[in-house]
């Protein structure tokens, strides 16, 4: 046995729920620069994954970035700078979009954006590219744009599962909304204003809560409470990990990166194609065009192998490409894996490839993701 | 969480048994299967084999990393926990009962004396 103890964390900074975790048991690691819960005592990445494709659980991502963008054309301004058309939503939803390099058309972050008001937009980049973001979006601001770094204003909390809407509705929060929208409530006991979103990492139905900072704790012990019927569970990132993983939901460092491209990333979908301008467009437009070196595919094993992020993937004995993402599937109860494949190479659903596992070629099955049939609505 | 009757290594197997009457059971200990996590799958030597003190002889996944197992001393494979390949989680279930791994006939018995004690071990994980 080797590499069985984690490097001290230090400098990391950590949640308001900190204490709560520490409670519970959780060994923690270090996410963007944030000491986060890994997993649970008594729990662990199976018993938490399940908890989330069967009944409940709830995950601190309060790492997860905040900023805001306000003032005379702040929507306008955003949908000019990320890549989602923001005009396909209106006040009161939410949409994946992603900032992209202007130069290259690289993926800087993926993010999700809240259209408040024409005037007003919330933002939730990943926590270790939310300094960037923000840098360059108040480089390109108008004088009537503000934009500001929010981070460890608010704690996120996703609370996702066939069983969520029972605990919040339990709590007397909204729960009924469609899917990608939000809504602004107050959680009763505490008195505590909280933004309620449809949305999630995990392929259930789900919702993320964003509440300010120093009532986290309250909210968080009374999404305990109010669950306890359902089965509640908290849930580390680790689970959070291969749930979204059987999603095919690429994670930003991993499967989306400055190198890797929304178009090789196979998402198109969160381009605004049709705008005038968005940062990269040029660089998007003319790789679409001539289509892309590489693409994102998924990958199933066929035998026991575990592919792991970084393997090298071989059609016969070229070198095809690379594993981005991958586990073990807990739900499929084999591995499986996100990667990116020369385009060259010809592979397409249903192509056999090998990647080496340690020294062992293991057989996997390229195929489209999701992994796991996903019930977000 | 470590049995005062077994050997350990520091690479966090235990060793059951002086090697003098029968075969010595090897296994990984609760510290190891709780770092690791959820163990899913188990690779291990074929009965028969030749193993040096040290040697990899096979890896323990979990669902977030790999581990090798290690030979704690030199022999022969003449056992392994088949059962494992169904429920790789016996091991965190059962770390020193039917979590086991492998049995080795030891080519030489002292070797096991050798192997650290409960309090030695003890010791290592709590530094």
């Amino acid at each position: 046995m080797t590499d069985v103890t984690a490097p001290a964390a230090t400098h990391l900074r950590r949640s308001p729920l900190h204490d709560r975790h520490a409670a519970l048991g959780a060994k923690f690691a270090p996410f963007g620069g944030w000491d986060m819960p890994l997993e649970y005592a008594g729990g662990g990445v199976i018993k938490e994954h399940t908890a989330v494709r069967e009944a409940v659980g709830v995950f601190d991502v309060s790492h997860l970035g905040k900023a805001r963008v306000t003032g005379p054309g702040a929507a306008a301004f955003v949908n000019a700078c990320l890549s989602n058309d923001l005009d396909r939503i209106g006040g009161g939803q939410a949409q994946y979009t992603l900032c992209c390099d202007d130069a290259t058309g690289g993926v800087v972050d993926d993010v999700i954006a809240y259209r408040f008001t024409d005037e007003h937009v919330f933002l939730i980049p990943n926590a270790a590219n939310t300094a960037e973001v923000v840098r360059r979006l108040k480089a390109a601001a108008p004088p009537s744009v503000i934009v500001t770094n929010e981070h460890e204003e608010y704690a996120i909390l996703a609370v996702q599962g066939p069983r969520s809407a029972a605990v919040l509705t339990a709590l007397g929060l909204p729960a009924g909304h469609a899917y990608m929208s939000f809504v602004e409530a107050d959680l009763a006991g505490p008195g505590v204003s909280v933004v309620v979103c449809r949305t999630g990492y995990t392929g259930e139905h789900g919702y993320e809560l964003v509440v300010p900072a120093e009532h986290a704790v309250a909210v968080w012990d009374a999404l305990f409470t109010a669950g306890e019927p359902e089965g509640i569970r908290a849930c580390g990132l680790a689970a959070r990990d291969t749930l979204r993983t059987e999603m095919g939901y690429p994670l930003h460092g991993q499967d989306l990166s400055p190198e890797i491209s929304p178009v090789q990333a196979r998402l198109g979908w969160a381009v605004g194609w049709g705008k005038p301008a968005f940062w990269g467009r040029a660089a998007l437009v003319a790789e679409k065009a001539a289509g892309p070196r590489r693409a994102l595919w998924g990958l199933e094993a066929v035998d026991r192998g575990i592919p792991r992020c970084h393997m090298t993937v071989y059609a016969g004995d070229t070198a095809v490409g690379e594993v981005t993402s991958g586990t073990f599937s807990p739900t499929r109860r084999t591995g499986i894996a996100l990667a990116l494949l020369d385009t060259a190479a010809g592979l397409g659903e249903g192509s056999t490839v090998e990647v080496d596992v340690r020294g062992r070629h293991s057989a996997m099955r390229v195929v489209k993701p999701p992994f796991v049939t996903p019930s977000v609505k | 969480m470590i049995p005062e009757d077994l050997r350990y290594t520091a690479e966090h197997e235990w060793v059951a048994g002086d090697g003098v009457a029968g075969p010595v059971r090897i296994g990984i200990t609760h510290f190891a299967q709780d770092a690791l996590g959820d163990i899913v799958y188990v690779q291990l030597p074929d009965e028969g084999a030749a193993v040096e003190a040290g040697q990899a002889i096979g890896e323990v996944e979990s669902t977030k990393s790999v581990s090798e197992i290690y030979a704690p001393l030199s022999g022969t494979v003449v056992a392994r926990n088949d059962k494992l390949g169904d429920t790789p989680e016996e091991i965190n279930a059962d770390p020193y009962g039917s979590g086991w791994l492998v049995e080795i006939a030891p080519s030489d018995p002292a070797a096991v004396a050798a192997l650290l004690t409960a309090a030695a071990y003890r010791e290592l994980t709590e530094s």
